[in-house]
């Protein structure tokens, strides 16, 4: 594998790299889900509540991806707003059994979304409907409806069920993710050569 | 106002089609993390009276989220339950107490684990008296025997006599002969149980469990051996049932535990003491009690209706006027703001927020609430769970960005302002006008420009008078920091140690520049010959360096008379001091001259 990757750095000249913040409710799967992209080499068998927040590196899609991984708590959440300036995509993991919060959940995506830092970009948003295994979870259509996804309209979203565990559904989430970032900076370029032509 | 209660509260929907009704008391409610999974659950008793045709049963259920996932019978009605630590073993098991009539019963993992039940009182020596005789005595005297009692009062006899009084002729033969043996004495009943932290730790400390019965007791139970550390009498003089419960503080160091009764009396209770103290007495009756934990006050609605701040000494803080009246009252400690709300639930289901006197927060619901619990529930610290009279749940979840900020607009409620003028009426007692002031201001109103100028006057003298002395210190260089621009400023400070008549003088000499070094330095000393003898009165200082202060020491012996072994007449407090110059070599006026006045010099022996 690591020849292989080797291989793929040299033919690829440049190296996509893209910064992706992954955000959620305390004990929703964040970091378990992060986790389950590291290598196997580097992954954790225990899962520890995130304090502050944490950055992680991995390689997913021909893309090396650096996530960071907030920490949910409702005391450190005043630190995500830090990070939307620095950010390409955003990653909502959202506990799809743990119905009593989908009213925070709510609040705390609405609080993103007005946040200047992400109401003026395009920043492409994946929710990840995690723990779809436990027998009170919602499927992805009652989560959407829940959370109100449908009033989204000025920046590409897109919902999928995961297992964090089994790391059922993480894939499907993260290629998606990494095509909307590639079109986003595909568009940037496209429209700052425009503005050039205009000048 | 719409803004404020949309603002600070998210609601949780029931996802339920036909919710789960649930008719409760606040202190049947409790959170507790039973299955010890992190997860904390919502536990409920549900008392069906509705059903007249069976016995009025209960159940404890118990909520995830808002699901009921268990539900178990329960052996009688309680009067509350708690979730509890009753140690520190790992991993921490809660235990959950329930009190019914006399007696505790805790469950582990939901499991019956012991059943406590409190001790019993001895019975009033007539009654003893009359039970050793009933069943010797012919059944004709009986009626004559029973008739003793008429004086006692009711309550104070034990349930076995009551159950007496209340038959026929015929069945109290009966009676008697089963019961004869059986031990009189009466039970108080449990009326409010509470959990009273045994030491103030971390999260979760194992706790005691304070209970109150009807007889006027207060116990303290240890869940561990099951023992009564502590026992109190409510009141000493007569029987204070109480009803309404509030504790803070940790059974190893103090606790406070504040009791209001059926009657409208306040009691509070410390470790020190076996009997309550009264602290208040009111005619209205109590509907919640509360002791507030950050400032140690007692917050207590009455049906008057309004809401009471006091003392611990009974001394009335605030009082705000109410809009209907209170229901159930409950404490919100936001220890992430630091702040201590009380939450009031009112008739009508308006439930308001005040933080002290002022209201912060409110919003209506349907119906009255008639029970609410605060705390973390699920994976969420901050929720608050309302019981409403038909039953029906409502769960409020505090949102991140909140701020309690007294409502104040406009109009926004005018019992808000009532209320202010009630308590400053209450609290503020300003003096009036002195005749003096108004003397004062009428002379000034005709005398205007005369008054204003000779003010002027006034003030440019003292500047004129500031400025001169600033001038004198300047040139005469006396002060602690040398005034010489051209050099680095030099601070000096002097202490004298010791009783005499030898003393020690330690002069430290302080470069404030932060770069330039002051060299060339000469400390000279000087005092009068005949009062104080100096072994060197001159010193040179090496250069001191900016930042690090430089010590020196001089020895100063007082002049005593050889005879009587008294200074001389001459030395008076005005002129005990030795002058203190700190010189620069080459330069004719001292940067800094000083003056250490000497303390009285002992007699030496």
């Amino acid at each position: 594998m690591g020849m292989l990757h080797n291989l793929a750095d040299l033919i690829k000249v440049k190296k996509d790299k893209m910064t992706i913040l992954v955000l959620g409710l305390n004990n929703s799967g964040k970091s378990t889900i992060v986790n389950h992209f590291k290598k196997s080499s580097e992954q954790v068998a225990i899962m520890v509540p995130t304090v502050g927040f944490l950055v992680e590196q991995f390689y997913t899609n021909n893309v090396s991806i650096n996530a960071i991984d907030m920490s949910g708590a409702t005391r450190y959440r005043n630190l995500w707003e830090h990070q939307f300036k620095n950010c390409q995509g955003i990653m909502y993991v959202i506990d799809s059994s743990d119905r009593m919060r989908f009213v925070v959940v709510k609040d705390e995506l609405e609080l993103v979304l007005q946040h200047p830092d992400v109401s003026n970009r395009t920043v492409p948003i994946l929710f990840y409907g995690n723990k779809s295994d436990l027998e009170d979870s919602l499927s992805n259509v009652k989560i959407a409806a829940a959370l109100g996804l449908e009033k989204i309209k000025e920046k590409p979203w897109h919902i999928c069920s995961s297992n964090a565990i089994s790391g059922e559904g993480l894939d499907e989430g993260v290629q998606w993710l990494v095509q909307q970032i590639r079109f986003a900076v595909l568009s940037n370029r496209y429209g700052a050569k425009i503005t050039k032509h205009h000048k | 106002m719409a803004i404020a209660k949309e603002f600070n509260w998210l609601h949780v929907d029931s996802e339920d089609e036909n919710p789960h009704l649930l008719s409760t008391l606040s202190s049947c409610l409790t959170l507790s993390d039973v299955q010890c999974d992190n997860y904390v659950r919502l536990l409920a008793v549900d008392i069906s009276l509705d059903d007249y045709e069976a016995e009025p049963s209960a159940k404890l259920k118990v909520f995830r989220g808002l699901r009921l996932k268990q539900e178990y019978p329960l052996p009688g009605i309680p009067t509350a339950i708690e979730s509890l630590y009753i140690d520190e073993s790992e991993p921490k098991t809660p235990v959950i107490a329930v009190a019914i009539a006399e007696s505790v019963l805790f469950y582990r993992h939901l499991k019956p684990y012991f059943k406590y039940t409190i001790p019993v009182l001895e019975a009033d020596d007539l009654e003893a008296e009359l039970w050793r005789k009933l069943p010797v005595m012919k059944r004709e005297t009986h009626d004559d025997l029973l008739l003793l009692l008429k004086d006692v009062d009711h309550a104070k006899l034990s349930r076995k006599t009551q159950r007496l009084l209340q038959l026929s002729g015929e069945e109290r033969e009966a009676f008697i002969e089963t019961h004869k043996d059986s031990p009189v004495g009466r039970i108080g009943n449990i009326v409010t149980m509470c959990c009273l932290k045994r030491v103030s730790s971390d999260a979760n400390p194992p706790s005691h469990l304070v209970l109150t019965t009807d007889t006027g007791h207060i116990y303290v139970l240890e869940p561990q051996g099951f023992n009564l550390v502590y026992e109190a009498k409510i009141c000493s003089y007569e029987t204070a049932v109480p009803s309404l419960i509030s504790v803070h503080g940790t059974y190893e160091t103090e606790f406070c535990i504040v009791v209001g009764t059926r009657n409208g009396g306040v009691y509070l209770l410390r470790k020190s003491s076996s009997e309550g103290q009264e602290i208040l007495k009111l005619t209205t009756p109590l509907t919640g009690l509360l002791l507030l934990p950050v400032d140690q006050t007692i917050v207590v609605t009455t049906m008057e209706p309004n809401l009471s701040c006091y003392s611990k000494r009974g001394k009335q803080l605030y009082q705000v006027q109410l809009e209907a009246h209170p229901v159930c009252i409950i404490p919100l400690p936001l220890t992430h703001l630091g702040i201590t709300l009380v939450a009031v639930a009112l008739q009508g289901g308006a439930v308001k927020f005040y933080l002290q006197r002022y209201l912060v927060d409110e919003f209506e619901v349907p119906e009255t609430v008639a029970a609410m619990l605060y705390g973390r529930m699920g994976m969420e610290d901050h929720v608050l769970t309302l019981i409403t009279q038909s039953g029906q749940m409502i769960v409020k979840i505090l949102r991140r960005v909140t701020c309690f900020d007294p409502i104040n607009e406009i109009g926004a409620s005018k019992t808000t302002l009532s209320s202010h003028q009630v308590v400053d009426a209450s609290i503020l007692d300003k003096p009036k006008k002195s005749s003096i002031f108004v003397e004062q201001a009428a002379r000034e109103k005709v005398h205007a420009k005369a008054s204003y100028s000779s003010f002027q006057v006034e003030l440019w003298r003292l500047r004129h008078t500031a400025a001169r002395a600033t001038i004198d210190a300047i040139n005469s260089s006396e002060s602690t920091i040398s005034g010489d621009l051209t050099h680095a400023p030099v601070k000096l400070s002097a202490e004298v140690c010791g009783a005499g008549p030898a003393f020690r003088l330690y002069l430290t000499v302080q470069n404030l520049s932060t770069f330039k070094m002051a060299s060339n330095l000469l400390v000279l000393l000087h005092a009068d010959r005949r009062h104080y003898t100096l072994q060197q009165s001159l010193a040179r200082l090496p250069s001191v360096l900016p930042g690090i202060p430089l010590r020196v020491d001089f020895e100063v012996v007082a002049v005593l008379d050889a005879v009587d072994k008294l200074p001389p007449a001459s030395l008076t407090p005005d002129n005990a001091q030795i002058r203190v110059m700190l010189l620069k070599i080459g330069q004719s006026k001292p940067l800094i001259a000083a003056v250490v006045a000497m303390p009285q010099s002992e007699a030496a022996f």
